[in-house]
């Protein structure tokens, strides 16, 4: 007689994200072991990234370097300017970059934070002398020679910055790592006259010492992280009167270039993962949760083996928050709309990527930063070139260990993906050694309203599709094995690719 | 009594304070001319000029003749005016000498007598002969006006001393004991801010410190200056009081001669109504001594006058021309005869002049001469 088909229906896989921490058979089949080039898209499921285009097009002051930051000064006027670092040089536009280092100001070190404060734009990197560019000047200068300005010996020569409640606010300087700067109200240039100040936290640091690493403002508070601890004041809206709020042991911020502001929250990348501080204005406590906690292993052998630098940007419009480990091409895409059940953000992981440098315009659009100059974060295709979208799931039982499980059918959803090739693959019993099926989804090229849908002299001239291409297909499997585990991979290379199901079907054999 | 016997200033004290002299001559003292009854004896036994009669005419029976008379009669009428005028000199010496000895005798009597006053509580002052003023105060007046001007000394001294020392002095002094006080409220101040983690702020606007921290040491500078401010006028103050005290302690100091002094008073009162009398007896001494004097240089000027007359006479008569009878000069012989021996009598004419014949010699006319 024969046995019925089991069908397991994974709906909306992998839309919790990559889990590696829990084990692989107490896992819920919405998390995915691995999702590659992937984000949650609108949606809630597991999609390709988008790619990045190229803007750049003359980048000879760049060099073979690579953008290692991107700012956008916006003066008050409205005028915007995109200012880059990289090579060794302050460099401005996108299509061209241009140098604008100034005259007799060598530059050895590329790790420069730009802060956009008061119609200017401030430049700061450990062991140099800030940098101001505003429109009125319209060139980059050292900051003594800004008027109002406090001498060269005077300024802070720090690695961090901040600008907020009207200041600028700076730390981490060669052989004073303890101490926090701010400039005098509104005059970022006068770090010595005025209402500007500066504390000494060594005596505050929870554990008794750290250094600074980064700065943040939030919700009328300061936030100094250090490398293992963090101290919280209160009332820095007034610094010479601000007080200690909280401090938390323990916990600290890996780089400053991980902390991003979400409006509502601060993350960081902590030597334990991605956490952020929660908005607990009423509680006067700064509860901290983890971010990360689906990949702790993971992000914790990435910062162990970065030998770079880290990257991050938050993304409102995409709506997630991408910290990169530059030396080591990956970068983590957490998807913050929500939270799972233990705090988690669902994360994805961007293997090879190239980026190393991000910046969220005003409008929304997301600049990327590469050895190719600057690119926008758009499209489906690494500036013409195709990235691989790999989602594998965890191991699945379907519901019984111990039985043997002999896999007949594989029924993937996907939404897009036009004319791309799908790899399906499925493995039993934890192997590597993955059993393939492809095929290649329909060429189905959306027709939008006064867009022609067959070019531009096509005739006729508009017409309608039904949107996005959903694509279903039946594939057969084979083999057996008491757990399985399910993939799918495909070149992203000009289309969205969005998993919508995967619908295995199979015989529960024997108790083995 | 003497003046000295009659008075006790003092009836508490065994001793009178001081003696007035006596004024009985001391003995050995010179005696100055006759006594009253001598004087009133000599005057009254004068004898009239049938005593000198017969005076000559012993001198004539004496002599047996008339020649002899006459001559004696010359030579005693010139022995009698040179002993008129030899007398004559002798009592202005012995005037000069008399007075001189009552002008002694009144500087011995009216001359300064030493007194001492003794006060209750110890004190004496001696008053010297030549007015010489010893004040001695009793030990324990002493030792207290030692202190009394010792400390004056000090406090002078003190209040000579710069004010810049006093007023660091007393500055340190009220910076020692605030000082406590700030260092509570720095140490407050210090745990508030370690506890807020504010200990390490500097800033621009309140002279690379906190807020409180400049208010703090705006406070305590405030103080500071306030505190060099009191000590400027404390110094002062102690200065003057200083100087208050140090002409206290010397005007306390000279309570006890002052005192010693003041008791004096009535004793210098008393000596001087002493002396009044003193000089007031001394004054009527010499006056009746000169009185005396006087009337015994009247009564010697007198008698020497009378003596000079008489040998004047007799000289007159010696030089006039002469009768010769016997009876005459025999009566006169004979009836001065019993003059003769009223001349030499005791309290005769020549006791009166001083040429006695008390031993009864018959020898007295030798010593005429």
């Amino acid at each position: 007689m024969a046995q019925e088909l089991r069908s397991i229906n994974l709906v909306a896989p992998a839309f919790k994200g990559i889990n590696t921490e829990d084990s692989p058979l107490a896992q819920d089949p919405s998390f995915a072991e691995i999702a590659d080039n992937a984000v949650i898209d609108k949606r809630g499921r597991i999609a390709a990234r988008k790619g990045y285009d190229v803007i750049t097009t003359t980048k000879t002051a760049l060099g073979s370097a690579s953008v290692r930051a991107i700012r956008e000064f916006r003066d008050n006027a409205g005028n915007s300017k995109i200012f880059s670092v990289g090579n060794n040089k302050i460099l401005s536009g996108t299509t061209t970059l241009v140098d604008e280092t100034p005259a007799s100001y060598t530059i050895t070190a590329d790790n420069w934070k730009m802060v956009d404060f008061n119609d200017n734009i401030y430049f700061f990197q450990r062991g140099y002398e800030p940098l101001v560019y505003s429109n009125s000047s319209g060139a980059v200068e050292k900051m003594s020679d800004v008027s109002g300005a406090s001498a060269s010996v005077d300024i802070p020569q720090a690695n961090e910055v901040v600008a907020a409640y009207g200041r600028l606010w700076c730390a981490d300087i060669t052989n004073n790592k303890s101490t926090v700067y701010w400039s005098d109200l509104l005059i970022g240039q006068d770090w010595t006259g005025g209402t500007s100040g500066s504390i000494d936290i060594s005596k505050v640091w929870p554990d008794g010492y750290d250094e600074i690493v980064s700065l943040a403002a939030h919700n009328g508070m300061l936030i100094i992280f250090g490398q293992h601890s963090i101290v919280v004041y209160q009332g820095a809206e007034a610094p010479a009167t601000m007080s200690l709020m909280d401090t938390v042991a323990g916990v600290g911020c890996v780089d400053r270039d991980t902390v991003q502001h979400t409006g509502t929250d601060v993350l960081f990348l902590s030597h334990t993962g991605l956490r952020s501080f929660g908005r607990t204005i009423q509680e006067k406590s700064m509860p901290i949760s983890t971010l990360s906690r689906t990949i702790t292993k993971d992000i914790i052998g990435l910062i162990q083996g970065e030998t770079e630098f880290f990257r991050s940007v938050y993304s409102p419009e995409e709506n997630f928050y991408l910290l990169t480990f530059v030396g080591q091409q990956t970068t983590f895409c957490f998807d913050v709309r929500g939270t799972l059940e233990d705090g988690s953000y669902r994360v994805t992981r961007w293997p090879g990527s190239a980026f190393t440098s991000y910046e969220r315009l005003t409008n929304g659009t997301l600049y990327v930063g590469s050895s190719e100059g600057i690119s926008e974060y758009t499209g489906y295709s690494d500036n013409g070139s195709a990235y691989r979208f790999k989602y594998f799931s965890p191991s699945l039982t379907f519901g019984d260990v111990s039985k043997l499980k002999i896999l007949k059918k594989i029924k993937p959803t996907l939404v897009g993906a036009n004319s791309a090739t799908v790899f399906m693959k499925f493995a039993y019993d934890f192997g590597t050694s993955y059993r393939t099926t492809e095929f290649t989804v329909g060429n189905q090229r959306p027709a939008f309203f006064s867009v022609n849908e067959f070019g531009t002299d096509s005739n006729p001239l508009s017409e309608f599709t039904g949107g996005e291409l959903t694509n279903q297909r039946s594939l057969n499997a084979v083999g057996s094995g008491t757990t399985v585990v399910v993939g799918l991979e495909s070149d992203i290379n000009g289309f969205a690719l969005s998993l919508q199901e995967i619908n295995l079907l199979a015989l529960i054999g024997k108790t083995l | 009594m003497t003046i000295a016997q009659n008075l006790n200033l003092n009836p508490t004290i065994g001793t009178p304070l001081f003696q007035m002299p006596s004024v009985a001559p001391a003995a050995g003292s010179i005696q100055t001319g006759f006594t009253p009854q001598q004087m009133a004896s000599m005057v009254g036994t004068i004898p009239t000029g049938g005593g000198l009669g017969g005076l000559l005419g012993d001198i004539g029976n004496f002599l047996g003749s008339t020649g002899g008379q006459q001559a004696l009669g010359a030579g005693t009428g010139a022995l009698l005016a040179q002993q008129a005028y030899q007398r004559l000199g002798d009592i202005g010496e012995r005037a000069r000498r008399e007075a001189s000895d009552i002008a002694d005798l009144g500087l011995t009597q009216t001359e300064f007598r030493p007194f001492t006053v003794t006060t209750s509580t110890g004190g004496m002052m001696g008053v010297g002969p030549e007015g010489g003023t010893t004040m001695t105060l009793s030990p324990q007046e002493q030792a207290l006006q030692n202190q009394l001007l010792g400390g004056a000394g000090q406090f002078y001294g003190q209040a000579q001393q710069p004010l810049d020392a006093r007023e660091q002095a007393v500055f340190e002094r009220m910076r020692a004991a605030q000082r406590p006080e700030e260092q509570r409220q720095r140490l407050a101040l210090e745990e508030r801010l370690a506890a807020q983690g504010r200990l390490g702020t500097s800033s621009a606007a309140y002279g690379g410190a906190t807020p409180e921290l400049m208010a703090q040491e705006t406070a305590i500078q405030e103080s500071r200056d306030r505190a060099m401010l009191a000590a400027m006028q404390q110094a002062q103050a102690e200065q003057l009081q200083q100087a208050q005290l140090g002409g206290q302690f010397l005007s306390s100091g000279y309570v006890p001669q002052a005192q010693l002094i003041s008791a004096t008073q009535p004793a210098l009162t008393t000596s001087q109504l002493a002396q009044r009398g003193q000089l007031t007896g001394a004054g009527l001494f010499g006056e009746a001594e000169m009185s005396g004097l006087e009337a015994l240089l009247s009564s010697g000027i007198g008698q020497a006058n009378l003596m000079g007359q008489i040998g004047t006479g007799l000289l007159q008569q010696s030089l006039q021309p002469t009768f010769v009878g016997g009876t005459g000069g025999g009566a006169a012989g004979s009836g001065s005869g019993g003059g003769l021996s009223s001349i030499t009598s005791s309290g005769g004419l020549l006791d009166m002049l001083g040429i006695t014949d008390s031993n009864n010699d018959g020898r007295w006319w030798e010593r005429i001469f």
